[in-house]
């Protein structure tokens, strides 16, 4: 696309969301998002040496910075810019990457414009936490108890920058998708990001959404293997593999198994839907009149753009049949209904697999011996 | 009267390679001693030893009589009256500088030592003025040039009003006349009470700037004395890897020339 | 050669520092932002931001554009800046994106391309969309153009920020600047040896390379800091001079600035 190469060629990365594009109570739900982030985040690190953190998140969130200005060129001809959180999350452990990627995202804002001051929350949430405990996770329960110089935490790292960046991207998109549901004038046309959850989810993870996923990808499982030979100790903070710690970088990740992490996320993901709808109902968006308008607007512009599995389809009536009628419109729109089950689905395999896991373990301490 | 700093047997090491080892050296008050040493034979190591920013793996650092501890550098009383007494001007001018501009760069080391706001000011005009960089009070830290990074650094320890100052290659990357600056100042303090440990490999400037030399080889002192005596001893200078062996030959005839790294080549006289 | 990693990489960096070096020049000017006490430009402008995202009329956005506008003129920042760094860089994007809008949005014809309809609501949608961002986006860059870097932080940090939060954005805002010079010398001495173009994979190899020597400066360098602000007398708590004052023109300027911002608003539900 002309104005994808246009935007590169300047340096600028897609997923910072400008002012403008999200409603003013939409900004403030994700700034509180963003600063419960910041505040566990920083509480966490205070308790190893603060000294020692404000250098070292500074500097990696410059690094973090000139990362995201590489124009990488990926398979397939296209370019794309990575975000550096995977690394972050590697070296640093969650809590340092989400203050070091909110760093240089505000200053991404505040200097550049890339990205807007009221929508600063929602960017930091998306990328700088959502990014980090994603690709924190996923690194962690990829590359599980391999060597530090394995070929494992190479691929693991990779994987963990894809899902990272479509994971911020997905929000992204959802955050965009539902302003037109939730934030329009009287004659229906929306106030703030034009398209539905329809256009938008598909549009920014096909788009060069994607290939952003993959630069991550590139950069990060680059960056695994060049550590391993240039600065294995870097490595070892995350590793998940001794206690002893590095004295290079003496920031330890959080403490706490990965067992702990996958049920919050599994949890979290159960709990997304819910979430949605309280934001809606709490901000009052929806009078009876409004209603009817908004359900028109939503089935109109709603049309799938495939045809679904029919037991996809089945199962997001299942979402939605159980909303009372006077419920928005938008709860209705099938599109809605799609991603509610992929994301339920997902959270139920995890958190029956989190079970099986805990009940092979309890099983094995039981037989073997004392 | 004892000596400032007293070293005993220190030894340190980097992730297992050893920096340091088994190495003893007093240092008296109003000294002015220059740390000669190759590249890698422990000078950088030994000023932070020094002001206390590493501490011995073996042996012990003690200043004005009491060891330097951990425990001893986080109370804060002792840690703070250590600060103001000792301050180090790093080789690398770029890590030195953190702050946005140069007055808040050299106002930094006042403010954490909690001086009272009109005194900081006061000191830190004087300072920038003294140091002839006043014009660069409001100038990002990132726009300067080497050598006013190099006196902004200074500036930002000598705006303490410190007793001993430790410098890691003064001269090294700087410009003829921002090295003849630098030197002016550190013959400036001659005479006055204050201690001067400077770390250089530039055999050149080390006359202009100290009344002792210590060589430093692999870790240990290899030697220490007087200028005159160590400068002249070529095999120890050739030992240390500060000079090198320049062989040449005319038509049959072939010997080679300690040479200081330097110099000219076509500077040489039979 | 446009595209490659190289090229646009190295001209992405220069474009960050000819924007740093123009701030720094503008922000010395004497003009109506300048003379104001950075708290005060901090919080009005702000506050302009929020009246845009606020407001639900297009009127009431276009007057607070054309409030930016004599905002800038007064600050010495040239139309010319203004279009090329920032309006042009905004249309090439939101301008991309809100433009299907203007068919997709159902609601009543007003023309018709072929087959595609265009609707006074999709207008309405779009260039609602677009006109806030760009006021929007104006308002945060005049702050930055008018204002050095460290009065920004320091106001924040006089609003109550955080201290550890305003030091590491100051630091990081400070070290972006050795990491950029380091890179750039990286990849000039690489273009310099480099005839033609490279492979996609070579770049990327490159690419990688590149940011793996960064990693470890950006280590090294943070562990050095630490050392070096240690030896300062730096123990945990950062400790910063205040010496902004606010005069009669500050407190005026203020209050126009909220008032400014809650008449939009008002006029705007």
């Amino acid at each position: 696309m002309r104005y994808d190469e246009e935007r590169h060629r300047r340096g600028e990365c897609a997923m910072h969301i400008p002012d403008g594009y999200l409603s003013p109570s939409t900004c403030a739900v994700m700034y509180a998002g963003a600063a419960t982030g910041w505040y566990a985040s920083l509480k966490r690190l205070k308790r190893v040496l603060l000294t020692r953190v404000i250098p070292l998140i500074s500097v990696f969130a410059a690094f973090s910075f000139v990362v995201m200005m590489f124009n990488l060129p990926l398979p397939g001809g296209t370019t794309g810019h990575a975000l550096g959180v995977t690394v972050a999350a590697i070296v640093l452990g969650p809590s340092g990457a989400i203050l070091a990627l909110s760093i240089a995202i505000t200053i991404q804002a505040l200097f550049f414009g890339d990205g807007g001051i009221s929508t600063l929350g929602a960017n930091c949430f998306n990328m700088a936490i959502v990014g980090s405990l994603v690709a924190y996770g996923a690194y962690r329960l990829i590359a599980a108890h391999a060597a530090l110089s394995s070929k494992r935490r190479v691929i693991a790292a990779g994987i963990a920058g894809y899902l990272a960046v479509n994971a911020a991207a997905l929000l992204t998109a959802i955050e965009f998708g539902i302003q037109p549901m939730l934030f329009h004038d009287a004659g229906g046309p929306p106030l703030y990001a034009p398209y539905p959850l329809s256009i938008a989810v598909p549009a920014m993870m096909i788009g060069h959404l994607t290939f952003a996923g993959i630069a991550e990808a590139v950069i990060s499982a680059g960056l695994v293997a060049y550590l391993q030979a240039a600065d294995p100790g870097l490595l070892r903070g995350t590793s998940g593999l001794w206690q002893e710690i590095s004295t290079r970088v003496e920031l330890r990740p959080t403490g706490g198994s990965l067992r702990r992490l996958w049920t919050t996320i599994a949890l979290l993901m159960l709990l997304t839907p819910l979430g949605i709808l309280a934001a809606g109902t709490a901000w009052g968006e929806w009078s009876p009149g409004k209603l009817a308008h908004a359900a028109n607007y939503a089935q109109s512009v709603n049309a799938p753009a495939a045809i679904a599995p029919r037991g996809l389809q089945r199962l997001s009536k299942l979402w939605t049949a159980p909303f009372p009628a006077y419920a928005p419109g938008f709860v209705r729109s099938r599109s809605l209904g799609y991603l509610l089950s992929a994301m339920f689905g997902v959270g139920v395999l995890l958190c029956l697999s989190l079970l099986t896991q805990g009940m092979i373990e309890r099983y094995r301490r039981r037989g073997s011996p004392a | 009267m004892p000596p400032l700093f007293q070293l005993r047997d220190v030894g340190f090491h980097y992730d297992g390679i050893s920096a340091l080892s088994g190495l003893s050296l007093q240092i008296a008050q109003g000294e002015r001693v220059a740390l000669l040493g190759a590249n890698g034979s422990g000078k950088s190591t030994l000023l932070r030893l020094l002001d206390a920013l590493y501490f011995p793996a073996q042996g012990s650092v003690s200043f004005d009589g009491t060891p330097l501890t951990p425990e001893r550098l986080r109370e804060d009383d002792s840690a703070m009256a250590f600060r103001r007494r000792v301050a180090l001007v790093f080789q690398n001018p770029d890590v030195q500088l953190f702050n946005p501009t140069v007055w808040d760069e050299v106002a930094f080391a006042p403010l954490q030592l909690s001086w009272p706001k009109e005194t900081v000011i006061a000191k830190v005009n004087e300072t920038l003025e003294l140091m002839g960089i006043s014009q660069l009070r409001d100038r990002p830290t990132y726009r300067l040039s080497g050598g006013e990074k190099k006196r902004v650094a200074l500036a930002s320890v000598i705006v303490l009003d410190p007793d001993v100052l430790l410098l890691d290659e003064p001269t090294a990357t700087l410009d003829p006349r921002s090295q003849s600056q630098v030197i002016d100042l550190i013959q400036g303090w001659k005479g006055s009470s204050k201690t001067v440990i400077a770390a250089t490999h530039q055999l050149e400037i080390v006359e202009d700037i100290a009344d002792r030399i210590v060589v430093l080889e692999e870790g240990r002192v290899a030697a220490d004395g007087a200028p005159a005596d160590i400068l002249s001893n070529h095999e120890l200078l050739l030992r240390a890897n500060l000079v090198h062996a320049h062989r040449h030959s005319h038509g049959k005839l072939t010997h080679s020339h300690p040479h200081i790294h330097s110099h000219s080549h076509s500077q040489h006289e039979h | 050669m446009s595209g490659t990693f190289l090229e646009s990489t190295t001209m992405g960096f220069a474009r960050a520092i000819t924007r740093a070096m123009l701030s720094e020049h503008i922000a010395h000017q004497r003009g109506l932002l300048q003379s104001l006490d950075p708290r005060v430009r901090v919080v009005g402008l702000f506050s302009l931001v929020l009246a845009v995202i606020l407001s639900r009329k297009i009127a009431v956005i276009g007057a607070l554009f054309i409030g930016a506008l004599v905002l800038a003129i007064s600050s010495k920042v040239s139309l010319s800046t203004l279009v090329k760094r920032v309006w042009l860089v905004v249309l090439g994007f939101t301008g991309v994106i809100a433009l299907p809008a203007i068919f997709v949005t159902p609601g009543d014809t007003v023309a018709r391309l072929g087959s595609a309809v265009i609707t006074e609501q999709g207008l309405r949608t779009a260039g609602l969309l677009i006109l806030r961002v760009e006021t929007a986006v104006t308002f945060t860059a005049l702050l930055v153009l008018c204002t050095p870097w460290a009065h920004v932080l320091k106001a924040l940090r006089a609003l109550r920020l955080p201290r550890e939060a305003v030091t590491m954005l100051a630091m990081t805002y400070r070290y972006v600047f050795l990491l950029v010079e380091t890179a750039t010398q990286m990849l000039d001495s690489r273009r310099s040896r480099t005839v033609g173009v490279l492979p996609p994979a070579e770049q990327r190899r490159m690419a990688v390379r590149t940011a793996g020597v960064l990693l470890s400066k950006s280590v090294e360098t943070s562990n050095e800091v630490y050392l070096a602000m240690q030896a300062r007398g730096f123990r945990g708590d950062v400790q910063v001079l205040s010496d902004f004052r606010m005069t009669l023109w500050d407190y005026t300027a203020l209050l126009l600035f909220l008032l400014s911002g809650g008449l939009a608003v008002w006029k705007g539900r």
